[in-house]
Protein backbone atom coordinates (compact mmCIF):
# COMPACT_ATOMS: atom_id res chain seq x y z
CA UNK A 1 0.00 0.00 0.00
CA UNK A 2 2.30 1.96 1.06
CA UNK A 3 4.22 4.56 -1.63
CA UNK A 4 0.99 4.42 -3.66
CA UNK A 5 -0.87 7.68 -4.75
CA UNK A 6 -4.42 7.66 -2.98
CA UNK A 7 -5.77 10.82 -4.07
CA UNK A 8 -4.30 12.75 -7.59
CA UNK A 9 -5.54 16.00 -8.70
CA UNK A 10 -4.76 17.40 -11.60
CA UNK A 11 -4.62 21.01 -13.61
CA UNK A 12 -8.34 21.43 -11.86
CA UNK A 13 -10.37 24.68 -12.16
CA UNK A 14 -13.28 25.00 -10.09
CA UNK A 15 -15.75 27.91 -11.25
CA UNK A 16 -19.52 28.51 -9.90
CA UNK A 17 -21.18 29.43 -12.81
CA UNK A 18 -20.63 32.48 -14.55
CA UNK A 19 -18.13 33.57 -11.37
CA UNK A 20 -14.67 33.86 -11.10
CA UNK A 21 -12.67 30.70 -10.31
CA UNK A 22 -12.37 29.31 -7.73
CA UNK A 23 -9.70 27.20 -8.14
CA UNK A 24 -7.22 27.52 -10.81
CA UNK A 25 -4.82 24.74 -12.06
CA UNK A 26 -4.36 23.26 -8.89
CA UNK A 27 -1.84 20.22 -8.77
CA UNK A 28 -1.74 17.48 -5.95
CA UNK A 29 -1.16 13.96 -5.32
CA UNK A 30 -1.44 12.11 -1.33
CA UNK A 31 0.11 9.25 -1.20
CA UNK A 32 -1.94 6.32 0.62
CA UNK A 33 -1.66 6.55 4.63
CA UNK A 34 -0.54 10.22 4.31
CA UNK A 35 -2.18 12.83 6.10
CA UNK A 36 -2.25 16.14 4.16
CA UNK A 37 -3.10 19.56 5.76
CA UNK A 38 -5.03 22.41 2.51
CA UNK A 39 -4.19 25.52 5.08
CA UNK A 40 -5.46 29.06 3.70
CA UNK A 41 -7.11 32.05 4.32
CA UNK A 42 -10.37 32.17 3.74
CA UNK A 43 -11.53 32.22 0.03
CA UNK A 44 -9.12 30.12 -1.03
CA UNK A 45 -11.36 27.64 -2.36
CA UNK A 46 -10.25 24.34 0.54
CA UNK A 47 -13.46 23.48 1.31
CA UNK A 48 -14.28 23.86 -2.65
CA UNK A 49 -11.11 21.11 -3.02
CA UNK A 50 -12.27 19.22 -0.39
CA UNK A 51 -16.34 18.95 -2.02
CA UNK A 52 -14.53 18.19 -5.26
CA UNK A 53 -12.27 15.42 -3.84
CA UNK A 54 -15.35 13.87 -1.68
CA UNK A 55 -17.59 14.09 -5.36
CA UNK A 56 -20.09 16.41 -3.78
CA UNK A 57 -19.18 18.93 -6.70
CA UNK A 58 -17.93 18.71 -10.17
CA UNK A 59 -14.66 20.27 -11.09
CA UNK A 60 -14.78 22.64 -14.21
CA UNK A 61 -11.83 21.56 -15.47
CA UNK A 62 -9.33 18.94 -15.04
CA UNK A 63 -9.37 15.65 -12.94
CA UNK A 64 -9.16 13.94 -9.89
CA UNK A 65 -8.44 10.29 -9.39
CA UNK A 66 -9.43 8.76 -5.98
CA UNK A 67 -10.22 5.69 -4.76
CA UNK A 68 -12.62 3.71 -6.09
CA UNK A 69 -14.74 2.81 -2.69
CA UNK A 70 -14.44 7.06 -2.17
CA UNK A 71 -14.22 8.94 0.17
CA UNK A 72 -15.35 9.66 3.87
CA UNK A 73 -15.82 13.26 5.18
CA UNK A 74 -16.30 15.14 8.23
CA UNK A 75 -17.52 18.68 8.87
CA UNK A 76 -16.89 21.42 10.97
CA UNK A 77 -20.53 20.79 12.07
CA UNK A 78 -20.79 17.07 13.48
CA UNK A 79 -24.14 17.09 11.59
CA UNK A 80 -25.08 13.83 13.77
CA UNK A 81 -28.83 13.06 13.68
CA UNK A 82 -30.59 14.75 16.54
CA UNK A 83 -32.99 11.95 17.24
CA UNK A 84 -30.77 9.03 17.56
CA UNK A 85 -28.22 7.94 19.86
CA UNK A 86 -24.03 7.97 19.88
CA UNK A 87 -24.41 4.57 18.79
CA UNK A 88 -27.34 4.51 16.43
CA UNK A 89 -25.52 7.63 14.87
CA UNK A 90 -22.81 4.97 14.14
CA UNK A 91 -24.80 2.32 13.18
CA UNK A 92 -27.02 4.65 10.45
CA UNK A 93 -23.19 4.48 8.66
CA UNK A 94 -22.87 0.44 8.99
CA UNK A 95 -26.29 0.19 7.81
CA UNK A 96 -25.63 2.59 4.31
CA UNK A 97 -22.59 0.93 4.01
CA UNK A 98 -24.04 -2.47 4.08
CA UNK A 99 -23.30 -4.35 7.25
CA UNK A 100 -25.67 -6.66 8.34
CA UNK A 101 -27.98 -6.05 11.32
CA UNK A 102 -26.72 -8.34 13.33
CA UNK A 103 -22.95 -7.17 13.31
CA UNK A 104 -24.13 -3.16 13.63
CA UNK A 105 -24.38 -2.80 17.25
CA UNK A 106 -21.06 -4.74 18.24
CA UNK A 107 -19.14 -3.17 15.50
CA UNK A 108 -20.17 0.76 16.30
CA UNK A 109 -19.55 0.10 20.00
CA UNK A 110 -15.70 -0.83 18.99
CA UNK A 111 -15.81 2.47 16.99
CA UNK A 112 -17.16 4.44 19.67
CA UNK A 113 -14.68 2.83 22.41
CA UNK A 114 -11.89 3.89 19.48
CA UNK A 115 -12.49 7.65 19.86
CA UNK A 116 -12.90 7.28 23.95
CA UNK A 117 -16.83 7.05 24.27
CA UNK A 118 -17.81 3.90 25.01
CA UNK A 119 -20.01 5.09 28.00
CA UNK A 120 -21.78 8.06 25.81
CA UNK A 121 -23.34 5.37 23.65
CA UNK A 122 -26.77 5.91 24.84
CA UNK A 123 -26.65 9.72 24.70
CA UNK A 124 -28.30 11.63 22.14
CA UNK A 125 -26.23 14.36 20.46
CA UNK A 126 -27.29 17.61 22.52
CA UNK A 127 -26.66 15.66 25.92
CA UNK A 128 -22.74 15.96 24.49
CA UNK A 129 -20.67 18.23 24.66
CA UNK A 130 -19.20 19.74 21.16
CA UNK A 131 -15.68 17.96 21.82
CA UNK A 132 -17.58 14.72 21.97
CA UNK A 133 -19.82 15.36 18.85
CA UNK A 134 -16.88 15.77 16.90
CA UNK A 135 -15.87 12.76 18.28
CA UNK A 136 -18.70 10.43 17.08
CA UNK A 137 -19.00 12.16 14.49
CA UNK A 138 -15.20 10.95 13.77
CA UNK A 139 -16.44 7.50 14.53
CA UNK A 140 -19.02 7.71 11.90
CA UNK A 141 -16.64 8.42 9.15
CA UNK A 142 -14.56 5.74 10.31
CA UNK A 143 -17.88 3.60 10.26
CA UNK A 144 -17.77 4.31 6.18
CA UNK A 145 -14.43 1.95 5.87
CA UNK A 146 -13.14 4.08 3.31
CA UNK A 147 -9.53 4.86 2.72
CA UNK A 148 -9.58 8.32 2.38
CA UNK A 149 -10.82 10.79 5.44
CA UNK A 150 -11.42 14.23 4.14
CA UNK A 151 -12.10 16.31 7.21
CA UNK A 152 -13.24 20.18 6.86
CA UNK A 153 -12.46 22.20 9.43
CA UNK A 154 -13.18 19.39 12.24
CA UNK A 155 -12.21 21.48 15.40
CA UNK A 156 -12.67 24.92 13.96
CA UNK A 157 -15.57 25.61 16.54
CA UNK A 158 -14.08 24.03 19.69
CA UNK A 159 -12.28 25.39 22.68
CA UNK A 160 -8.54 25.03 22.62
CA UNK A 161 -8.30 21.98 25.47
CA UNK A 162 -10.43 20.54 23.57
CA UNK A 163 -9.02 20.85 20.26
CA UNK A 164 -5.78 19.96 21.50
CA UNK A 165 -7.00 16.53 22.87
CA UNK A 166 -9.01 16.01 19.75
CA UNK A 167 -5.26 16.09 17.77
CA UNK A 168 -3.84 13.73 19.61
CA UNK A 169 -7.00 11.55 19.16
CA UNK A 170 -7.25 12.17 15.32
CA UNK A 171 -3.28 11.51 15.45
CA UNK A 172 -3.86 8.23 17.19
CA UNK A 173 -6.89 7.22 14.68
CA UNK A 174 -4.76 7.59 12.27
CA UNK A 175 -1.70 5.78 13.00
CA UNK A 176 -3.72 3.12 14.08
CA UNK A 177 -6.04 2.84 10.88
CA UNK A 178 -3.63 4.05 8.19
CA UNK A 179 -6.36 6.19 6.97
CA UNK A 180 -5.39 8.79 3.90
CA UNK A 181 -6.00 12.54 5.58
CA UNK A 182 -7.03 15.42 3.97
CA UNK A 183 -7.24 18.15 6.56
CA UNK A 184 -8.61 21.41 5.40
CA UNK A 185 -7.88 24.09 8.08
CA UNK A 186 -7.05 27.60 8.28
CA UNK A 187 -5.27 27.21 11.39
CA UNK A 188 -1.79 27.18 10.73
CA UNK A 189 -0.58 25.63 13.92
CA UNK A 190 -3.23 23.30 13.77
CA UNK A 191 -1.50 22.47 10.03
CA UNK A 192 1.91 22.25 11.54
CA UNK A 193 0.58 20.34 14.74
CA UNK A 194 -1.28 17.40 12.59
CA UNK A 195 -0.05 17.63 9.05
CA UNK A 196 2.88 15.03 7.14
CA UNK A 197 2.66 17.64 4.85
CA UNK A 198 1.13 21.07 4.76
CA UNK A 199 0.09 22.60 1.90
CA UNK A 200 -0.51 26.34 1.22
CA UNK A 201 -3.23 27.56 -1.17
CA UNK A 202 -3.09 31.28 -2.23
CA UNK A 203 -6.41 32.63 -2.24
CA UNK A 204 -8.41 33.96 -5.51
CA UNK A 205 -8.19 31.54 -7.33
CA UNK A 206 -6.85 29.20 -4.97
CA UNK A 207 -3.58 27.69 -6.40
CA UNK A 208 -0.97 25.86 -4.41
CA UNK A 209 1.18 28.61 -3.11
CA UNK A 210 3.67 26.60 -0.69
CA UNK A 211 4.66 23.07 0.32
CA UNK A 212 5.92 21.90 3.38
CA UNK A 213 6.80 18.54 4.75
CA UNK A 214 7.50 17.43 7.95
CA UNK A 215 9.90 14.64 8.85
CA UNK A 216 9.24 13.85 12.55
CA UNK A 217 5.86 13.56 13.15
CA UNK A 218 5.62 11.48 16.36
CA UNK A 219 5.38 13.50 19.70
CA UNK A 220 4.57 16.87 18.37
CA UNK A 221 2.27 19.24 20.35
CA UNK A 222 0.57 22.26 19.71
CA UNK A 223 2.93 23.85 21.47
CA UNK A 224 6.05 22.30 20.90
CA UNK A 225 9.12 24.44 19.36
CA UNK A 226 9.30 22.68 15.87
CA UNK A 227 5.77 23.24 15.31
CA UNK A 228 5.93 27.04 16.42
CA UNK A 229 9.11 27.37 14.11
CA UNK A 230 7.33 25.76 11.28
CA UNK A 231 4.50 28.43 12.10
CA UNK A 232 6.21 31.00 11.63
CA UNK A 233 7.75 30.21 8.35
CA UNK A 234 4.13 29.58 7.05
CA UNK A 235 2.45 32.16 8.30
CA UNK A 236 5.05 34.39 6.33
CA UNK A 237 4.10 32.68 3.28
CA UNK A 238 0.71 32.82 4.07
CA UNK A 239 0.96 36.65 4.90
CA UNK A 240 2.47 37.58 1.28
CA UNK A 241 -0.33 35.77 -0.27
CA UNK A 242 -2.90 37.87 1.29
CA UNK A 243 -1.08 41.10 0.81
CA UNK A 244 -0.91 40.09 -3.07
CA UNK A 245 -4.56 40.60 -2.74
CA UNK A 246 -4.63 44.25 -1.64
CA UNK A 247 -3.14 45.38 -5.02
CA UNK B 1 7.07 8.50 -6.52
CA UNK B 2 4.31 10.70 -5.24
CA UNK B 3 6.74 12.56 -3.58
CA UNK B 4 8.44 13.69 -7.27
CA UNK B 5 4.96 14.38 -8.42
CA UNK B 6 4.46 16.32 -5.38
CA UNK B 7 7.67 18.48 -5.83
CA UNK B 8 6.41 19.60 -9.25
CA UNK B 9 2.71 20.08 -8.29
CA UNK B 10 2.13 23.85 -7.59
CA UNK B 11 5.35 26.27 -6.23
CA UNK B 12 6.89 24.54 -3.86
CA UNK B 13 8.53 26.72 -1.10
CA UNK B 14 12.15 25.28 -0.54
CA UNK B 15 12.90 25.60 3.34
CA UNK B 16 16.10 24.49 4.79
CA UNK B 17 14.65 22.47 7.15
CA UNK B 18 12.28 20.53 5.19
CA UNK B 19 13.56 16.99 4.77
CA UNK B 20 11.83 15.26 2.20
CA UNK B 21 11.59 11.54 3.77
CA UNK B 22 9.93 8.02 2.02
CA UNK B 23 6.78 7.75 2.09
CA UNK B 24 7.31 4.10 3.18
CA UNK B 25 9.11 5.40 6.74
CA UNK B 26 6.41 7.46 7.27
CA UNK B 27 3.62 6.02 6.77
CA UNK B 28 2.36 3.49 9.00
CA UNK B 29 1.46 0.23 8.08
CA UNK B 30 -2.49 0.05 7.24
CA UNK B 31 -2.59 -3.79 9.03
CA UNK B 32 -1.72 -1.97 12.49
CA UNK B 33 -5.75 -1.50 12.25
CA UNK B 34 -6.88 -4.34 14.60
CA UNK B 35 -3.71 -4.92 16.80
CA UNK B 36 -3.65 -3.03 19.96
CA UNK B 37 -1.10 -1.25 20.61
CA UNK B 38 1.96 -3.24 21.54
CA UNK B 39 4.26 -0.97 23.38
CA UNK B 40 4.19 -0.05 27.20
CA UNK B 41 5.13 3.62 25.98
CA UNK B 42 2.40 3.98 23.66
CA UNK B 43 -0.15 2.25 25.78
CA UNK B 44 0.62 4.58 28.89
CA UNK B 45 0.18 7.67 26.39
CA UNK B 46 -2.71 6.00 25.45
CA UNK B 47 -4.07 5.66 28.79
CA UNK B 48 -3.18 9.37 29.59
CA UNK B 49 -5.11 10.40 26.30
CA UNK B 50 -8.25 8.58 27.40
CA UNK B 51 -8.25 9.56 30.99
CA UNK B 52 -8.19 13.08 30.08
CA UNK B 53 -10.63 13.32 27.42
CA UNK B 54 -13.29 11.12 30.21
CA UNK B 55 -12.10 14.12 32.45
CA UNK B 56 -13.29 16.77 29.89
CA UNK B 57 -15.70 14.76 29.01
CA UNK B 58 -17.56 14.79 32.21
CA UNK B 59 -16.63 18.83 32.97
CA UNK B 60 -18.66 19.61 30.04
CA UNK B 61 -21.86 17.69 30.03
CA UNK B 62 -24.67 18.06 32.55
CA UNK B 63 -25.87 14.73 33.58
CA UNK B 64 -29.88 15.31 32.58
CA UNK B 65 -32.28 15.53 35.38
CA UNK B 66 -35.80 14.27 34.52
CA UNK B 67 -38.43 16.46 35.59
CA UNK B 68 -40.25 14.65 38.66
CA UNK B 69 -43.94 13.42 38.20
CA UNK B 70 -44.93 16.44 41.81
CA UNK B 71 -42.67 18.59 39.68
CA UNK B 72 -44.95 18.01 36.49
CA UNK B 73 -47.84 18.45 38.67
CA UNK B 74 -47.21 21.36 40.24
CA UNK B 75 -45.62 23.65 37.27
CA UNK B 76 -48.22 22.35 34.29
CA UNK B 77 -50.95 20.85 35.68
CA UNK B 78 -51.83 22.73 38.57
CA UNK B 79 -52.30 26.25 37.13
CA UNK B 80 -55.18 25.20 34.05
CA UNK B 81 -57.37 23.64 36.57
CA UNK B 82 -56.52 26.42 38.96
CA UNK B 83 -57.99 29.17 36.49
CA UNK B 84 -61.06 26.64 35.38
CA UNK B 85 -62.28 26.57 38.71
CA UNK B 86 -61.24 30.18 39.56
CA UNK B 87 -63.68 30.94 36.39
CA UNK B 88 -66.65 28.77 37.50
CA UNK B 89 -66.22 30.38 40.81
CA UNK B 90 -66.50 33.70 38.94
CA UNK B 91 -69.78 32.82 36.87
CA UNK B 92 -71.36 31.26 39.90
CA UNK B 93 -70.61 34.44 41.28
CA UNK B 94 -72.02 36.61 39.13
CA UNK B 95 -75.17 34.03 38.75
CA UNK B 96 -75.55 34.59 42.26
CA UNK B 97 -75.34 38.37 42.73
CA UNK B 98 -76.45 39.88 39.23
CA UNK B 99 -79.83 37.29 38.95
CA UNK B 100 -79.65 37.32 35.24
CA UNK B 101 -82.67 35.22 33.63
CA UNK B 102 -81.80 31.85 33.64
CA UNK B 103 -83.05 31.11 30.53
CA UNK B 104 -80.28 33.11 29.08
CA UNK B 105 -77.20 33.32 31.28
CA UNK B 106 -77.68 29.59 33.38
CA UNK B 107 -75.34 29.31 36.12
CA UNK B 108 -73.08 26.56 36.16
CA UNK B 109 -74.80 24.11 38.38
CA UNK B 110 -78.00 24.43 35.63
CA UNK B 111 -75.29 23.77 33.35
CA UNK B 112 -74.11 20.76 35.45
CA UNK B 113 -77.93 19.59 35.95
CA UNK B 114 -78.21 20.00 31.92
CA UNK B 115 -75.10 17.27 31.33
CA UNK B 116 -76.17 14.79 33.88
CA UNK B 117 -79.75 15.16 32.30
CA UNK B 118 -78.07 14.05 29.22
CA UNK B 119 -76.45 11.37 30.33
CA UNK B 120 -78.59 9.58 32.12
CA UNK B 121 -80.93 9.62 29.31
CA UNK B 122 -78.01 8.01 27.39
CA UNK B 123 -78.08 10.90 24.92
CA UNK B 124 -74.47 12.15 26.39
CA UNK B 125 -72.80 9.19 25.77
CA UNK B 126 -74.18 8.11 22.15
CA UNK B 127 -72.96 11.67 20.98
CA UNK B 128 -69.44 11.70 22.53
CA UNK B 129 -68.88 7.89 21.07
CA UNK B 130 -70.36 9.27 17.61
CA UNK B 131 -68.36 12.26 17.24
CA UNK B 132 -65.30 10.50 18.51
CA UNK B 133 -65.51 7.84 16.15
CA UNK B 134 -66.12 9.92 13.14
CA UNK B 135 -63.37 12.15 14.22
CA UNK B 136 -60.61 10.16 14.44
CA UNK B 137 -61.50 8.09 12.06
CA UNK B 138 -62.18 11.24 9.58
CA UNK B 139 -58.80 12.36 11.14
CA UNK B 140 -56.91 9.06 10.31
CA UNK B 141 -58.50 9.38 6.73
CA UNK B 142 -57.10 12.81 6.56
CA UNK B 143 -53.83 11.55 7.94
CA UNK B 144 -53.64 8.72 5.59
CA UNK B 145 -54.36 11.27 2.17
CA UNK B 146 -52.27 13.99 3.27
CA UNK B 147 -48.86 12.11 4.14
CA UNK B 148 -48.26 11.02 1.03
CA UNK B 149 -49.61 13.81 -0.28
CA UNK B 150 -47.67 16.50 1.63
CA UNK B 151 -44.15 13.99 0.90
CA UNK B 152 -44.82 13.87 -2.93
CA UNK B 153 -45.18 17.78 -2.56
CA UNK B 154 -42.03 18.51 -0.39
CA UNK B 155 -39.70 16.44 -2.31
CA UNK B 156 -40.72 17.26 -6.04
CA UNK B 157 -40.12 21.51 -5.98
CA UNK B 158 -42.45 22.21 -9.61
CA UNK B 159 -45.19 20.25 -8.14
CA UNK B 160 -44.92 21.96 -4.79
CA UNK B 161 -45.15 25.51 -6.98
CA UNK B 162 -47.96 24.27 -8.60
CA UNK B 163 -50.05 22.82 -6.06
CA UNK B 164 -48.30 24.41 -3.12
CA UNK B 165 -50.43 27.81 -3.05
CA UNK B 166 -53.56 26.31 -3.48
CA UNK B 167 -53.21 23.64 -0.32
CA UNK B 168 -52.18 26.78 1.66
CA UNK B 169 -55.30 28.51 0.25
CA UNK B 170 -57.65 25.90 1.18
CA UNK B 171 -56.67 26.06 4.90
CA UNK B 172 -57.87 29.92 4.85
CA UNK B 173 -61.16 28.29 3.69
CA UNK B 174 -63.34 27.45 6.56
CA UNK B 175 -64.36 23.74 5.50
CA UNK B 176 -68.38 24.43 6.75
CA UNK B 177 -68.25 26.06 3.46
CA UNK B 178 -67.83 22.45 2.57
CA UNK B 179 -70.92 21.12 3.47
CA UNK B 180 -73.70 22.63 1.61
CA UNK B 181 -71.46 20.63 -1.24
CA UNK B 182 -71.60 17.47 0.60
CA UNK B 183 -74.94 17.14 1.05
CA UNK B 184 -75.23 18.15 -2.99
CA UNK B 185 -73.40 15.71 -3.33
CA UNK B 186 -73.55 12.59 -0.50
CA UNK B 187 -76.70 13.57 0.87
CA UNK B 188 -77.23 13.29 4.58
CA UNK B 189 -74.87 10.22 4.94
CA UNK B 190 -71.86 10.07 7.14
CA UNK B 191 -69.94 10.49 3.97
CA UNK B 192 -70.97 13.92 3.84
CA UNK B 193 -69.26 14.41 7.71
CA UNK B 194 -66.20 12.49 6.54
CA UNK B 195 -65.74 14.76 3.23
CA UNK B 196 -65.92 17.54 5.15
CA UNK B 197 -63.53 16.19 7.67
CA UNK B 198 -61.33 15.31 5.00
CA UNK B 199 -60.88 19.02 3.47
CA UNK B 200 -60.64 20.20 7.17
CA UNK B 201 -57.93 18.31 7.98
CA UNK B 202 -55.82 17.09 4.73
CA UNK B 203 -54.52 21.16 3.75
CA UNK B 204 -53.08 21.51 7.55
CA UNK B 205 -51.35 17.49 7.20
CA UNK B 206 -49.75 18.64 4.02
CA UNK B 207 -48.77 21.51 5.35
CA UNK B 208 -46.97 20.55 8.13
CA UNK B 209 -45.11 17.97 6.40
CA UNK B 210 -43.52 20.21 3.82
CA UNK B 211 -42.74 23.11 6.28
CA UNK B 212 -41.10 20.16 8.25
CA UNK B 213 -39.17 18.84 5.34
CA UNK B 214 -38.09 22.41 4.31
CA UNK B 215 -36.66 22.79 7.79
CA UNK B 216 -34.08 20.32 7.44
CA UNK B 217 -30.70 21.45 7.75
CA UNK B 218 -29.00 21.12 4.52
CA UNK B 219 -26.20 19.86 6.42
CA UNK B 220 -28.26 16.39 7.56
CA UNK B 221 -29.23 15.96 3.69
CA UNK B 222 -25.56 16.00 2.66
CA UNK B 223 -23.83 13.98 5.36
CA UNK B 224 -26.60 11.73 4.54
CA UNK B 225 -25.31 11.48 0.55
CA UNK B 226 -21.63 11.15 2.03
CA UNK B 227 -23.13 8.79 4.36
CA UNK B 228 -23.87 6.69 0.91
CA UNK B 229 -27.58 7.30 0.62
CA UNK B 230 -29.65 7.30 -2.24
CA UNK B 231 -32.50 9.07 -3.01
CA UNK B 232 -35.24 6.27 -1.08
CA UNK B 233 -33.06 5.45 2.09
CA UNK B 234 -32.27 9.57 1.99
CA UNK B 235 -35.90 10.35 2.56
CA UNK B 236 -36.56 7.31 4.60
CA UNK B 237 -33.85 7.50 7.12
CA UNK B 238 -32.66 10.79 7.35
CA UNK B 239 -35.60 13.41 5.66
CA UNK B 240 -38.60 12.07 6.82
CA UNK B 241 -36.85 11.91 11.34
CA UNK B 242 -35.43 14.79 10.79
CA UNK B 243 -39.18 16.70 9.71
CA UNK B 244 -41.28 14.87 12.32
CA UNK B 245 -41.65 18.02 14.63
CA UNK B 246 -43.39 20.25 11.67
CA UNK B 247 -45.11 16.61 10.87
CA UNK B 248 -46.50 16.21 14.29
CA UNK B 249 -47.22 19.81 15.09
CA UNK B 250 -49.08 19.34 11.50
CA UNK B 251 -50.93 16.77 12.65
CA UNK B 252 -51.92 18.78 15.75
CA UNK B 253 -53.39 21.27 14.00
CA UNK B 254 -55.17 18.52 11.85
CA UNK B 255 -56.82 17.31 14.64
CA UNK B 256 -57.68 20.57 15.52
CA UNK B 257 -59.24 21.18 12.31
CA UNK B 258 -61.18 17.48 11.90
CA UNK B 259 -62.61 18.07 14.88
CA UNK B 260 -63.86 21.67 14.46
CA UNK B 261 -65.01 20.70 10.72
CA UNK B 262 -66.95 17.70 12.38
CA UNK B 263 -68.72 19.84 14.61
CA UNK B 264 -69.74 22.36 12.01
CA UNK B 265 -71.27 19.64 9.82
CA UNK B 266 -72.76 18.18 12.63
CA UNK B 267 -74.66 21.15 13.16
CA UNK B 268 -75.64 21.86 9.95
CA UNK B 269 -76.75 18.21 8.67
CA UNK B 270 -79.01 16.73 10.64
CA UNK B 271 -81.31 13.58 10.01
CA UNK B 272 -80.89 11.01 7.22
CA UNK B 273 -78.86 8.09 7.95
CA UNK B 274 -76.62 10.58 9.93
CA UNK B 275 -76.18 9.56 13.56
CA UNK B 276 -76.45 11.70 16.34
CA UNK B 277 -73.40 13.49 17.58
CA UNK B 278 -72.13 16.23 19.71
CA UNK B 279 -73.03 19.31 17.06
CA UNK B 280 -76.44 17.51 16.49
CA UNK B 281 -76.84 17.14 20.49
CA UNK B 282 -76.21 21.43 20.57
CA UNK B 283 -78.46 21.76 18.06
CA UNK B 284 -81.01 19.65 19.35
CA UNK B 285 -80.94 21.94 22.44
CA UNK B 286 -80.96 25.18 20.75
CA UNK B 287 -84.22 24.04 18.73
CA UNK B 288 -85.50 23.89 22.32
CA UNK B 289 -84.10 26.91 23.64
CA UNK B 290 -82.47 24.92 26.50
CA UNK B 291 -79.34 27.28 26.87
CA UNK B 292 -78.11 25.00 29.56
CA UNK B 293 -78.02 22.12 27.13
CA UNK B 294 -76.60 24.02 24.54
CA UNK B 295 -73.77 25.32 27.20
CA UNK B 296 -73.64 21.99 28.30
CA UNK B 297 -72.93 20.69 24.77
CA UNK B 298 -70.20 23.34 24.71
CA UNK B 299 -68.59 22.61 27.19
CA UNK B 300 -68.34 18.87 26.06
CA UNK B 301 -66.81 19.48 22.96
CA UNK B 302 -64.39 21.51 23.93
CA UNK B 303 -63.39 19.25 26.62
CA UNK B 304 -62.40 16.48 25.01
CA UNK B 305 -60.87 18.88 22.28
CA UNK B 306 -58.55 19.72 25.41
CA UNK B 307 -58.52 16.32 26.82
CA UNK B 308 -57.38 14.68 22.65
CA UNK B 309 -54.71 17.34 23.11
CA UNK B 310 -53.32 16.47 26.45
CA UNK B 311 -53.35 13.22 26.56
CA UNK B 312 -52.10 12.05 22.76
CA UNK B 313 -50.42 15.10 21.40
CA UNK B 314 -48.45 16.86 24.08
CA UNK B 315 -46.78 13.92 25.50
CA UNK B 316 -46.00 12.36 21.97
CA UNK B 317 -44.18 15.90 21.10
CA UNK B 318 -42.87 16.68 24.48
CA UNK B 319 -41.20 13.12 24.01
CA UNK B 320 -40.05 13.92 20.64
CA UNK B 321 -38.98 17.03 21.15
CA UNK B 322 -37.05 15.97 24.54
CA UNK B 323 -34.90 13.06 23.11
CA UNK B 324 -34.21 15.87 20.15
CA UNK B 325 -32.79 18.44 22.80
CA UNK B 326 -35.35 20.83 21.89
CA UNK B 327 -37.27 21.47 25.31
CA UNK B 328 -35.35 23.83 27.41
CA UNK B 329 -34.61 22.42 30.17
CA UNK B 330 -37.38 20.76 32.03
CA UNK B 331 -39.82 23.99 31.82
Amino acid sequence: MSGQTAIRIEQLGKRFGAGPLVLDDVNLSVGAGEFVCLLGASGCGKSTLLNLIAGLDRPTTGTIDVPAEGAAVMFQESALMPWLTARQNVELALRLRGVARSARRGEALELLDTVNLADAAEKRPHELSGGMRQRVALARALAQDRPVLLMDEPFAALDAITRDLLHEELERVWRRTGRTIVFVTHNVREAARLGQRVVLLSSRPGRVAGEWRIAETSGRRIESPEVAALSIEITEQLRKEIRRNAA
Amino acid sequence: MPHDENSTAGRVATQERIETLEADTEIPAPDLDTRPPSSGATRQANDDLRSLEAGLDRLQTDPEHAPRAWQRFTTSVLPPILFVLALIAAWQLYVVIAQPRPDIVPGPLDVLAAMSQAWESGRLQTAVLTSLERGVVGFLIAVVVGTPLGLLLAEVKPLRRAVGPIISGLQVLPSVAWVPAAILWFGLTDATVYFVVLMGATPSIVNGLIAGVEQVPPQLRRVGTVLGAGRTRLATLVVLPAALPGYVAGLKQGWAFSWRSLMAAEIIAVGGTIGFGLGSMLQQSRELADIGGVLAAVLVILFIGILIELVFFAPLERRMLRRRGLLGGTR
